[in-house]
């Protein structure tokens, strides 16, 4: 039965953007529960115009529901005006599609991308009126199973999850799901669902290890049950062009963040650069063909009527014969008056002429990602490129026409001092200068500094996050320094957040409590700055009594038991350790500074 | 190059979705019809898709009216075939017609709009006609009601939306919700929200009962003007 339409009704009249609680957008897919053996709801915790221009979602949505046997709606979390007024009025958490309650759904499927989601996470099973501690449901209530980058390292979160599913699951959803409701039609209790799915490769059900702490400090992981595996190995595609892809997503009738179409050109990236989580966990480089690529852009701009095309990887001008793909599609896209977009450049000519190619004389702002300023630390950082192809590549872009920049760089990263950060400041000023000659008009750069985040499963997995109060002074440093330099247009991550990332980026089991605890103080949308609080987060550790630099800036060794060791991402210690080292020791082995385009 | 009109009405749910959605969703309908679209010229070409008025978010309507420009003669019956199947069920074309470039633009056609507006429910007819009758009779009555606005340079100004409401009254018939029915300048040159006249019910009477979230919203009918009167509006005109 679905959520009362009336009190529904009078709620939407009363928030804002109620389109984001619709659903029945175009090539959205109604399925008869009735018929269906298996329902699944994706759940995506943030809001509708964040959940709509993740790809992993129109992904997974195709792959389960070309399955005429299984079904998948989509929910995502309410804003605070509506989940205030469900509150108010009882209505528990309903899925877009059929506006059933989550509750009564066999599978709930949480998209895990980034830290500071997960207070939603826990607030959206409440909303949903499920017990929020995997030990504490009971066989009629859904599977709770997570998915998505943050399941390398999923260890906050396993105390309220029964699985997750390591890796790329749009082939392997389908199977894992078809083995639920088999085990299910023999009526088995769900401890023993649990151990049975914990077999297959790429399931890891935390309930099945026990974490076991010395000083506090987290020494092993023991198996409880001998089917459960020792490493729990990732599930990859091995062949884009065979895997399930959608040519006719879900058009939302409200603007998402990304509103447009995608192509994903490859998967994986080939850089390896060395605080980059996504270049390590969605290794190997698989590329779509030409011939994939072109029928499938087609397809997608019929069914869905956008007309832009975003081309998209993590690295799309590694693509080879990438100038040639577009050519190729440039007769029929402009025919349809399509755009297509490059969402990552590198600082390099090629790059700068591909991104000529598809604009057609719009000249918007280009985004380039140095990264580090010194030549030494992005060494470090194996962000392998010359200052004299950064000037080169930035000499061409204002040839071609453009004036307007966007350069992103990183702070806190491992080895650097303040002198780096400072370079910041010098290797903008001197760009300025540099296009004084080149140019009359003037330039729009803006400048767009985060904070490091060591991640899991990267070769800066042991290295600790930079002190808060240092990631503030450097901060400080370059809001000063870019105040005195007109034309710069400087924005900066909270620091605080960032932190909050390396928490739980880093952590163990031992945080539940903490994330139980910040989510009953209020903390929703962490990631966002107008709902982020510090202080109800510092009232969380008091009250738990957890010292959250604990996990933010220890400094792990080589032998130590990392939280996500028993999780295999493909990429062997051996090469951590060994990137690590040459990291630490100055960057790069000798002869390869300028990276060459291998696949 | 072709100009067509046409009407079109939006029902629940996707009364939810704003002015802007409701653009996009028909531009995107139209480039899936595979409709041969004009585009604007200049640095960023756009297909010239008009709406007559913007339909406020959560505002149902039948007699809008939109205007679109083709490269090719298509007629309004291929119009029609090629774009309904391409737009959800709760935005309907209910006719189209060519027209020729002489005609002024919609926009600057419109100038007023017919709004019903029903009850939605938990008003006990009896017992609410008289208050009903009392705080229309008080707003009709008089000279002037000024209103405090943000104009377009973030300055307060003073406005008298009184001229603005040619006619409201209520209908009660047996069986049916409770009706407001509005006459309201709209347009280019000033007009007034419905929702604005309904809050204004509820200063004159103090009732909850003029609460907006407890009415729906539904604009009949746009008007134009011809020889000093007012004159409903249709795709031919």
């Amino acid at each position: 039965m679905p959520v009362d339409n009336t009190i529904l009704k009078k709620i939407l009249a009363r928030v804002q953007k109620p389109a984001r609680y619709l659903g029945n957008e175009w090539n959205a897919c109604m399925k008869d529960h009735d018929r269906t053996s298996l329902s699944m709801a994706f759940a995506f915790p943030d809001l509708y115009e964040v959940g709509m221009s993740n790809q992993g979602l129109k992904i997974l949505y195709e792959s389960v529901n070309s399955r005429p046997e299984m079904l998948m709606e989509r929910v995502f979390a309410p804003a605070a005006d509506m989940e205030d007024l469900m509150r108010e009025k009882g209505l528990p958490l309903f899925t877009l599609e059929s506006h059933e309650p989550l509750a009564r759904f066999d599978v709930i499927g949480f998209s895990l991308q980034y830290e500071l989601s997960y207070t939603n996470v826990l607030n959206m099973l409440d909303l949903a009126g499920i017990e929020l501690y995997s030990d504490k449901r009971s066989d009629i209530d859904p599977l709770i199973i997570g998915g998505g980058s943050c399941s390398f390292n999923p260890e906050p979160l396993a105390s309220f999850f029964d699985l997750f599913v390591l890796g790329e699951a749009e082939e392997f959803l389908p199977e894992l799901l078809a083995e639920i409701v088999a085990l299910k039609n023999e009526k088995t209790e769900r401890k023993e669902l649990l151990a049975r799915l914990s077999s297959l490769e790429g399931v890891y059900v935390p309930s099945l290890y026990r974490p076991i702490y010395r000083d506090n400090l987290l020494i092993d992981m023991e198996k409880l049950d001998s089917r459960a595996r020792d490493v729990i190995k990732k599930k990859f595609v091995s062949d884009l062009d065979h895997a399930p892809y959608p040519t006719a997503p879900v058009v939302p009738y409200i603007e998402a963040v990304h509103d447009r179409a995608v192509i994903e050109l490859f998967r994986g990236c080939a850089r390896g650069c060395r605080f980059c989580q996504a270049g390590y966990i969605f290794r190997p480089v698989r590329r779509r063909s030409s011939e994939n690529i072109v029928e499938t852009v087609e397809k997608l701009i019929a069914n869905t009527g956008y007309d832009e095309i975003s081309l998209s990887s993590l690295s799309s001008t590694d693509y080879p014969g990438l100038d040639a793909l577009i050519s190729t599609m440039d007769n029929s896209l402009s025919a349809d008056r399509v755009r297509c977009s490059l969402p990552s450049l590198r600082l390099d000519s090629y790059s700068v002429k591909l991104a000529d190619q598809v604009h057609h004389g719009r000249r918007s702002s280009l985004t380039f990602a140095p990264e580090a300023a010194t030549e030494r630390l992005r060494r470090v950082i194996k962000k392998n490129i010359s200052e004299e192809e950064i000037f080169t590549a930035l000499g061409d872009a204002v040839k071609a026409g453009w004036h307007g920049f966007k350069l992103y760089f990183m702070i806190g990263l491992p080895t650097e001092e303040n002198e780096d950060v400072e370079a910041i400041l010098n290797l903008c000023r001197r760009i300025r200068q540099y296009f004084k000659k080149e140019t009359s008009k003037s330039l729009n750069i803006s400048v767009s500094v985060s904070t490091f985040v060591p991640k899991a499963h990267t070769p800066f997995q042991w290295e600790p996050q930079l002190d808060l109060q240092k990631v503030i002074e450097r901060q400080q440093l370059l809001r000063r320094g870019f105040r005195n330099m007109p034309g710069f247009d400087y924005s900066w991550h909270e620091a605080e957040a960032s932190f909050l990332e390396a928490v739980f980026a880093r952590g163990d089991r031992s945080l539940a409590p903490l994330l139980e605890r910040a989510w009953q103080l209020g903390c929703r949308f962490d990631g966002w700055s107008e709902h982020f609080s510090f202080n109800r987060w510092q009232k969380a550790f008091q009250d738990i009594g957890i010292d959250p630099g604990h996990y933010a800036y220890r400094r792990f060794n080589y032998e130590d038991c990392l939280p996500w060791d028993h999780l295999d991402c493909g990429a062997g210690k051996d090469i951590l350790i060994r990137e690590h080292r040459d990291a630490l020791s100055g960057g790069l082995p000798e002869g390869a500074v300028n990276g060459t385009h291998t696949f | 190059m072709e100009r067509i009109r046409f009407s079109f009405a939006r029902k629940m749910p996707l009364a939810y979705i704003s002015h802007l959605d409701t653009m996009r969703l028909f531009l995107r309908a139209l480039r899936r019809s595979g409709l041969p679209l004009a585009y604007s010229q200049g640095y960023n070409p756009h297909p010239r898709l008009t709406l007559a008025l913007p339909l406020p978010l959560g505002v149902t309507a039948s007699g809008e009216l939109g205007e679109i420009i083709f490269a090719e003669t298509v007629g309004p019956g291929k119009f029609v075939k090629s774009l309904s199947p391409q737009l959800p069920e709760s935005l309907e074309l209910t006719g189209a017609s060519v027209v020729s470039y002489e005609l002024p633009s919609l926009a600057a056609k419109v100038c007023a709009a017919r709004y019903r507006i029903f009850a939605i429910n938990g008003f006990d007819r009896e017992s609410r006609q008289a208050l009903l009758q009392q705080a229309l009779d008080s707003l009709m009555a008089k000279e002037e009601i000024i209103l405090e606005r943000i104009n377009k340079k973030k300055k307060r100004t003073c406005i008298n939306i009184r001229p603005f409401i040619y006619e409201a009254a209520f209908l009660s018939e047996e069986n049916k919700p409770l009706e407001l029915n509005m006459l309201l300048k709209a347009g280019s040159s000033g007009g007034v929200s419905p929702f604005l006249v309904v809050e204004q019910l509820g200063t004159d009477t103090g009732s909850d009962l003029f609460k907006v979230e407890n009415w729906h919203f539904h604009r009949e009918k746009l008007y134009g003007e011809k020889k000093g009167k007012l004159q409903a509006l249709s795709e031919g005109m």
